[in-house]
């Protein structure tokens, strides 16, 4: 089924020949130049995708090697630098830019009834510092690469011959880039909202992002100060994280990781965000419980910052701090389990169509229950002394972070495909795709579950042979996997080129995003609506917001 | 606290000079900051001991609050830019309270025999109370 | 867009076309402002953890390094900055009550502090280049044997280094500012440039306030 005959919208199909931000402009200093937040979305999501087929292609060639258990395919150095690499990229230029960096910023003004984010100029140059991190990032890739692990942990960070330097710089630019990304949205959200907008109508994805720029506000400085003391050690011995001069590498470890762990909620607080938007959508439901997801969004920002040490367990923490983390810790599961239980309760008795995007939620409920309970599980301390730096732990944050996340910018990318580019692409690939990575994504993880609970470490290049067994089933789901993002890159990109001109509102959705046209213009509303109810009403038969004719 | 400009929380919405808007404030702020700096400069060479560290915080604190509050008008601010500035703090709070209650509650370990090194804290350089003894 | 600017015989350009005024741009500046010293005091705020867990660990070793700094160079450091922060504030009063001349004056006052400021720490490092009183491998300071020393050193470079480079960076905006003063930017109607440079300079001198009794007074 073509999404063009999925029509159901709020207002006629815009007449084609108006410029939309992507015909306003074609040279390329138009884009190099622009102060226009779809632009500056859609050059981000430009760049993550670049990114995550990098991380992805590091993670593949990871897998191969785990084919066997002795050395094979390279030796573990390179082992360990691509490990590193994997890390790197994925978490600083994939995970945390993706869903802010590209939806929050294409979507976030239009659905807030705004012209533009606060600070234009900024957001661009936000996106320009995360090429410039990236830059160095890889060029200290290219020119040996580190080996120590995306967490960088002292004193070996500081003792390698590898790298790390520029990683270490390339990183705190990204966290630069990252802070204006979150400051912007805040401002936005606070000054920029139209008429009859107040909080409590603001649609969830914007509540998600807005709890994300919180977290990259308050938490991103501590990993700068963090990178750069490990470098200023690294260049000029101060000794701060080396225990040989009377440092101690667990504070290293306190400060790593109280930006680390909330940056978790960097990456899966935006993407609940647009489960909350593509659920209700596609339920043909008012979202159950409006007022606790929203809130648990500042809950989770919030509560998130309470739980670092969990990362700590055995490294010497003390018992106090360990009970303390243990306990905080589970709270998280509490307001994501608030969030997935209203989630269901949308569904429940909606009148559900089963295209792409529902099908990435439906995988990203199944991985947020299974990875957030393995998360429980992992707090608790005496079950962590076990899973500890095992394939336990790769197993459950992966659930979290591709399962969750990746899933969840998959169903954004689908379900706003056709608002940011005005195409439709074609929704039986986009099922089999969603299938194959759903069902390549449990293939390649669970094995790693269990591997971990047999007490295999991770970042280890070589393993005894008995697990080779569930090695090589990792690696075959890893090979579907692989295949499934293959088949959403072919017919995305065929769809861009070819893709048929969608309606203005292809989905029939409630959304405030809907209410400009798709593709926007530039200035995004000719009239600035004024906002009559709530996001996603399906109750009633009117459009979400009215143009105030005056 | 000095005799500060009316308190308003919405910025004034002409931009027009605040009405009861004088320098004085700041001068009163600028002889405050420069007594508590005497202040904490005498107390600081009294040597209070365990004291010490509290009554130069307290000052300190008292120092930086007048400076958010008249000189950088968070007394003239909205509710979300206090808001801001409130959050930080407690964030810092946050990062600090817990790394130093763990440096302070790990448990200490016996000296092992024949260890050149006690276990009291300020112990010889580069040996610190949580390392762990060869067995 | 525009025509409220126009109204208000303000240069064009200040009234970017996505507010519907001014007053809401202002908010939106100061709050933006805000959020970014917020990220500021979190940067500070990882070595001031460092600063708390090693003080923890070694009291002894931190009074006798901290005892040996130039306590006179470093009070009157503090009084230097406090008083360029009042300097800074005036000139934001002088601005806002259309008396840019003074304001401009101000803020000649604030960098000359500012240059004094930095002078002194110079002669200080000074010092301690001369005595050996550096961070980690370097530290071979003879009057202060004690384990943990080398770590206050450390410390102390590290907070006096990261400040530095603020004042610094305070300079650079705050001689943008006298130049945008001189060309009469700023009046009554319009502040918000200077105001913004102004929360920036107090900034700086509100880390100042606390590492001031963490490093000297010990």
């Amino acid at each position: 089924m073509r999404l063009s005959e999925t029509t159901d919208s709020l207002a006629g199909a815009p007449p084609l020949e108006t410029l939309n931000y992507l015909t306003d402009g074609t040279t390329v200093m138009s884009w190099v130049n622009t102060r226009d937040h779809k632009r500056v979305g859609v050059m981000f999501l430009a760049a993550v995708l670049v990114a995550f087929f990098l991380g992805g292609l590091f993670a593949l060639t990871l897998r191969m090697k785990l084919l066997q258990p002795g050395p094979f395919l390279m030796d573990a150095l390179s082992y360990n630098r691509l490990f590193t690499l994997h890390g790197v990229v994925m978490i600083f230029l994939f995970l945390i830019p993706a869903i802010p960096g590209a939806f929050g910023n294409f979507m976030v003004p239009l659905m807030i009834g705004a012209r533009d984010v606060a600070f234009p100029r900024l957001n661009l140059a936000s996106f320009y510092l995360y090429l410039l991190g990236a830059a160095i990032a890889i060029w200290g890739m290219v020119h040996g690469g580190a080996d120590t692990g995306w967490t960088f942990y002292t004193p070996y960070s500081s003792t390698t011959p590898t790298q790390v330097l520029p990683i270490l710089l390339g990183v705190f630019v990204l966290g630069f880039s990252s802070i204006l990304t979150g400051l912007n949205f805040i401002v936005t959200v606070h000054t920029l909202r139209a008429p009859g907008l107040n909080w409590m109508r603001m649609p969830l994805f914007v509540w998600g992002i807005y709890g994300t720029s919180i977290i990259q506000v308050l938490a991103t400085p501590v990993l700068g100060i963090t990178v750069l003391i490990v470098a200023v050690e690294r260049f000029a011995g101060f000794g701060m994280f080396d225990p040989a001069r009377g440092g101690d590498p667990v504070l290293y470890q306190h400060m790593f990781w109280f930006y680390s762990h909330p940056a978790v909620y960097i990456m899966v607080l935006p993407a609940m965000g647009v489960i909350s938007e593509t659920v209700c959508t596609f339920s043909r439901k008012n979202p159950f419980g409006y007022r606790a997801i929203a809130l648990s969004s500042l809950g989770i920002a919030f509560v998130g910052f309470f739980t670092w040490g969990h990362h700590l367990f055995v490294a010497g923490q003390s018992t106090f701090d360990a009970g303390a983390f243990g306990l905080l810790s589970m709270l998280v599961g509490i307001f994501t389990a608030i969030k997935v239980f209203n989630w269901v309760g949308t569904m429940y008795r909606g009148a559900i169509k089963f295209t792409t995007p529902f099908a990435y939620i439906c995988g990203f409920l199944y991985f947020i229950v299974f990875g957030g309970m393995t998360g429980i599980a992992l707090a608790t301390t005496s079950l962590d002394i076990h899973w500890h730096d095992t394939y336990f732990v790769v197993a459950h944050f992966h659930f979290i972070m591709v399962g969750a996340s990746v899933m969840a910018f998959l169903a954004a990318l689908h379900y706003w495909f056709p608002k940011m580019f005005g195409k439709t692409y074609s929704e039986g690939w986009g099922l089999v795709a969603a299938a194959l990575i759903i069902l390549g994504f449990n293939a390649t993880f669970v094995p790693q579950f269990l591997l971990g609970n047999y007490g295999m470490p991770r970042r280890y290049y070589q393993y005894p042979d008995h697990f080779q067994a569930l090695n090589v089933a990792s690696t075959a789901g890893s090979t579907l996997l692989g295949f499934g993002f293959l088949i959403i890159l072919i017919y995305l990109v065929i769809a861009l080129r070819w893709g048929a001109r969608c309606t203005q509102n292809p989905w029939g959705s409630k959304g405030f995003e809907w209410l400009s046209a798709s593709p926007p213009p530039t200035h995004n509303f000719d009239e600035i609506p004024t906002i009559t109810q709530m996001p996603h009403d399906y109750r009633t038969h009117e459009p979400p917001g009215v143009i105030r004719v005056s | 606290m000095a005799e500060s400009a009316t308190p308003s929380s919405k910025p004034d919405a002409d931009h027009q000079p605040h009405p009861s808007h004088s320098a004085v404030p700041y001068l009163v702020v600028w002889l405050a900051l420069l007594g508590l700096t005497a202040l904490t400069y005498i107390t600081g060479s009294m040597h209070l001991g365990a004291w010490a560290l509290p009554v130069a915080l307290t000052i300190a604190t008292a120092k930086s609050a007048l400076v958010a509050v008249i000189f950088m008008h968070l007394n003239e601010s909205s509710g979300a830019t206090r808001l801001v500035f409130a959050t930080a703090l407690v964030f810092v709070a946050l990062l600090i309270f817990f790394t130093v209650a763990d440096v302070a509650t790990r448990f200490k370990l016996a000296t092992p025999a024949g260890a050149p090194f006690g276990t009291e804290r300020s112990q010889p350089e580069g040996l610190l109370e949580n390392q762990v003894p060869d067995e | 867009m525009s025509h409220e600017a126009d109204a208000l015989g303000l240069p064009r350009g200040i009234l970017a076309h996505h507010f519907s005024s001014l007053e809401r741009q202002n908010e939106a500046m100061r709050l933006g402002m805000w959020l970014f010293l917020a990220t500021e005091i979190l940067l500070f705020a990882g070595l001031f953890t460092g600063y708390a867990v090693y003080r923890f660990q070694f009291p002894l070793a931190f009074q006798e390094a901290s005892r040996h700094l130039n306590i006179t160079l470093g009070t009157l450091n503090t009084v230097v900055l406090i008083t360029s922060s009042f300097s800074v504030a005036l000139s934001i009063f002088y601005a806002r009550t259309d008396r840019p001349r003074a304001a401009a004056l101000c803020l000649v006052v604030t960098l000359l502090f500012a240059l004094a400021f930095l002078g002194v720490k110079a002669v200080e490092y000074a010092e301690h280049f001369h005595e050996h009183a550096l961070p980690g491998k370097y530290y071979a300071y003879e009057a202060v044997k004690v384990p943990g020393a080398a770590m206050f050193y450390t410390l102390y470079f590290l907070m006096t280094g990261l400040h530095g480079v603020h004042v610094v960076a305070g300079m650079s905006v705050l001689s943008w500012l006298l130049w945008r003063t001189l060309q009469g930017r700023y009046s009554s109607r319009y502040y918000t440039g200077l105001e913004m440079g102004g929360l920036y300079w107090h900034l700086v001198d509100l880390v100042w306030i606390f590492l001031y009794p963490l490093l000297y007074l010990i």
